[in-house]
């Protein structure tokens, strides 16, 4: 019976079917052939064709990171103020994207890319691909040889943060720290030793009679989970410690230790100062997080648009390619819990960066500290 | 009475047909290969060019983009036909995502540290055997479920690449395996060729050997493949070896590709080659079924999907909803179908 239904004529319903998808196939072959044959540059380089200034964007697209997005929100308010062409990409905190994207940008034709890569392993061969193809890049925090480096003035962020969370030790503790906990990113390497250590060597500058053995470090990796997760250990560790500081490569890192402290009964007297401004302002600021030092991540583009203006001038500035010698150094604005809370949250800050005159930055509309 | 005008007359068997079925002419067996899956996806994948060219225009298939999508999608193919072997085999391996980030860090730490890079390719891929049959051994030896086992795997080798890699990984760009893995040949991926050769080889195997046939059966119905003389246990060992070693060979490229491995390369990658591979018609749930030619066009559907939405700079979040659609409609598909297309 099987056999008879298999080996029957197909009903005529089913024969158009197949007719209609053998054609369809055919069409898109026939297309396809004909394509392949004239325009081999490729690419949609329409907006590059018209002489219009383009600028490729790729927003880092790390989870629990809304600045990333916003940074690309804030380039297109910047890119369409002049009239340029702009086209954005996620990087999906993925270095193998990253990589991908390198290639769109280029058969794109783009003048110039921005980027945030939280991935970047891959990025001598994105800079590989991007000197071939002669497109500048300017990149955001982490540097590459070749691009342009604007980031944040980390030895001195975390210096100014550490200076500020000793003070407040030494007001009101009088300098009796039993513990300074620091909540460690090593994979940043050198940004961490400037962000966590330099801030731990700040608290000594102020108050030189903690012990170094009160100075204990654990792997927060920057972000939240891995902070809590680790931090309480630091604590059972140290179960007569009363007067706790906290400083780490981020707000996230640092609040992931206040929150183990919290959970652990352990905050009864405990003072966390972050870095980025993450978690300082909005409405649920972790009551322990007495400060931050905010760089505006969002406004980082406004910085980039001083360089990206050059290019499109056709002067290039000389290229300046690391934290020590950066093309645009972004200046820390550290800050209380106070003061933050009359600074303008994220989306509002992105707004006002928008409607700002030209050359405006984050950093001279919220930095009144 | 009634059993002697009811008992069927007895046909001879037609040594040169695999299932009984009768030789049909040549254009109806073409036509009714898209009866299946393969059939299912091959429409699609027509969709997806046809879509591909009237939205982007003749640029869509332009050596450049074909460039683009043939770089980003081999890799995946040459994993998801290895890994395909398991899924045939009715044991479904998670930890090849870890197992692509595993090799690539292993790959590349020892590189930069000095070795010969085909030295520690060897060394890699040994790695890979090892994690196939330590998976095998749990699972077969002990009988334990496939889908604990490997998540398990899963989470300790992504843990031992954040335990390896603990600072900025180091770069090893290898300008051979560079040139293979981002190059092109006569105009076409380089590493696209190689990677629609393994599916065609994959393909042949499964289709047209014993070996590929065993493997079927064991997925299908492991107590009649084990009467039939079938060893399931030994099929499944080595399908799942396969499948390690498919993703230590990823994890390879993936370093020839980026020159370097981070502690998250490869997260999630097993999702997307096993949506990927679904919508290609094989099944996780259910062994026996799918082919490595429904595979490389699953991959080419998805990676098709997400050059459109790439090229035209469309928010590439709305991916995961469009690979979702898919899959739940090639799953309907299937259903209507009957289930057991390829069976």
């Amino acid at each position: 019976m099987t056999h008879s239904i298999l080996t029957s004529r197909p009903a005529l319903g089913r024969r158009f079917a197949r007719l209609g998808l053998v054609g369809l196939a055919a069409a898109s072959l026939t297309l396809a052939g004909c394509s392949t044959v004239g325009d081999s540059t490729g690419g949609s380089t329409d907006a590059a064709d018209d002489g219009t200034f383009t600028l490729g964007f790729a927003v880092g697209g790390q989870p629990d990171a809304d600045w990333q997005e916003l940074q690309g929100d804030v380039a297109a308010g910047l890119a369409e103020q002049r009239g340029w062409d702009f086209v954005e990409l996620s990087n999906d905190n993925s270095e193998a994207t990253a990589t991908k994207n390198a290639d769109i940008f280029i058969q794109k034709g783009v003048d110039l890319v921005m980027m945030f890569n939280g991935q970047p392993s891959a990025n001598p061969v994105i800079a590989k691909k991007y000197a071939d193809a002669g497109i500048p890049v300017i990149t955001f925090d982490i540097a590459q040889e070749g691009w342009y480096f604007v980031g944040v003035d980390n030895a001195a962020a975390g210096t100014e943060g550490g200076t500020a969370l000793g003070e407040l030790a030494k007001e009101k503790w009088d300098c009796q720290v039993d513990l300074v906990i620091e909540a460690e990113g090593t994979a940043a390497g050198q940004i961490n030793t400037w962000r966590t250590g330099n801030a731990a060597d700040a608290i000594g500058e102020v108050c030189p009679d903690i012990p170094a053995e009160n100075y204990v470090k654990y792997e927060a990796d920057g972000n939240l989970t891995t902070s809590l997760a680790n931090a309480p250990g630091v604590f059972a560790a140290h179960p007569d410690a009363k007067n706790i500081l906290v400083v780490g490569l981020n707000d996230q890192a640092v609040v992931g230790a206040l929150q183990a402290a919290t959970q652990l009964g352990r905050d009864g007297s405990i003072m966390g100062w972050g870095q980025d401004g993450g978690l300082i302002t909005g409405a649920n600021v972790d009551p322990n997080l007495v400060g931050s030092v905010m760089y505006f991540l969002e406004g980082y583009p406004s910085f980039a648009f001083e360089i990206a203006d050059e290019i499109a001038a056709g002067n290039p500035p000389a290229v300046k390619d690391t934290g020590d010698d950066a093309a645009v150094s972004v200046k820390p604005c550290p800050v209380t819990q106070e003061q933050a809370a009359a600074i303008p949250g994220i989306d509002e800050r992105v707004a006002e960066l928008a409607d700002a005159p030209a050359g405006t930055t984050a950093y001279d509309l919220f930095c009144k500290s | 009475m009634t059993t002697a005008t009811t008992t069927p007359t007895p046909t001879p068997p037609n040594p040169g047909l695999l299932f009984d079925e009768p030789a049909l002419p040549l254009h109806r067996r073409i036509l009714s290969s898209f009866r299946g899956p393969v059939g299912s996806i091959s429409f699609t994948l027509a969709v997806t060019l046809l879509v591909g060219l009237v939205w982007i225009g003749p640029e869509f298939l332009s050596p450049s983009n074909i460039q683009i999508v043939g770089v980003s999608v081999a890799i995946p193919l040459i994993v998801g036909v290895m890994a395909s072997f398991a899924l045939l085999a009715g044991v479904v391996d998670l930890s090849i995502g870890s197992m692509v980030g595993f090799g690539a860090v292993v790959f590349n730490q020892l590189v930069a540290a000095g070795l010969n890079p085909w030295l520690v390719a060897l060394i890699t891929i040994l790695v890979g055997a090892v994690v196939g049959l330590t998976n095998a051994f749990v699972i077969v030896r002990f009988g334990a479920e496939p889908l604990a086992v490997t998540l398990g795997m899963l989470t300790l080798l992504r843990g031992l690449c954040q335990v390896i890699v603990v600072n900025a990984p180091p770069s090893t760009l290898i300008e051979p395996l560079y040139n293979v893995t981002q190059g092109a040949l006569l105009g076409f991926p380089t590493l696209l060729l190689i990677g629609i050769g393994v599916t065609l080889i994959a393909a042949g195997i499964v289709s047209k050997t014993r070996i590929g046939r065993k493997v079927q059966a064991v997925g299908g119905d492991d107590r009649a493949a084990a009467r039939a003389g079938i060893s399931v246990s030994k099929v499944r060992v080595i399908a799942l070896v396969v499948s390690s070693v498919g993703a230590a060979i990823g994890g390879i490229l993936y370093v020839g590709q980026l020159g370097s491995a981070s502690n998250v390369l490869g997260t999630g990658l097993e999702f997307q080659i096993y949506a990927a591979l679904m919508i290609g018609g094989y099944s996780i749930t259910r062994g026996g079924v799918g082919n490595p030619i429904g595979g490389l066009l699953g991959l080419l559907v998805v990676a098709g999907i997400t050059n459109i939405l790439n090229i035209t700079f469309i928010d590439p979040d709305y991916l995961d909803l469009i690979v979702a659609i898919i899959l739940l409609v090639a799953v309907l598909v299937d259903r209507l179908r009957g289930g057991d297309a390829f069976e």
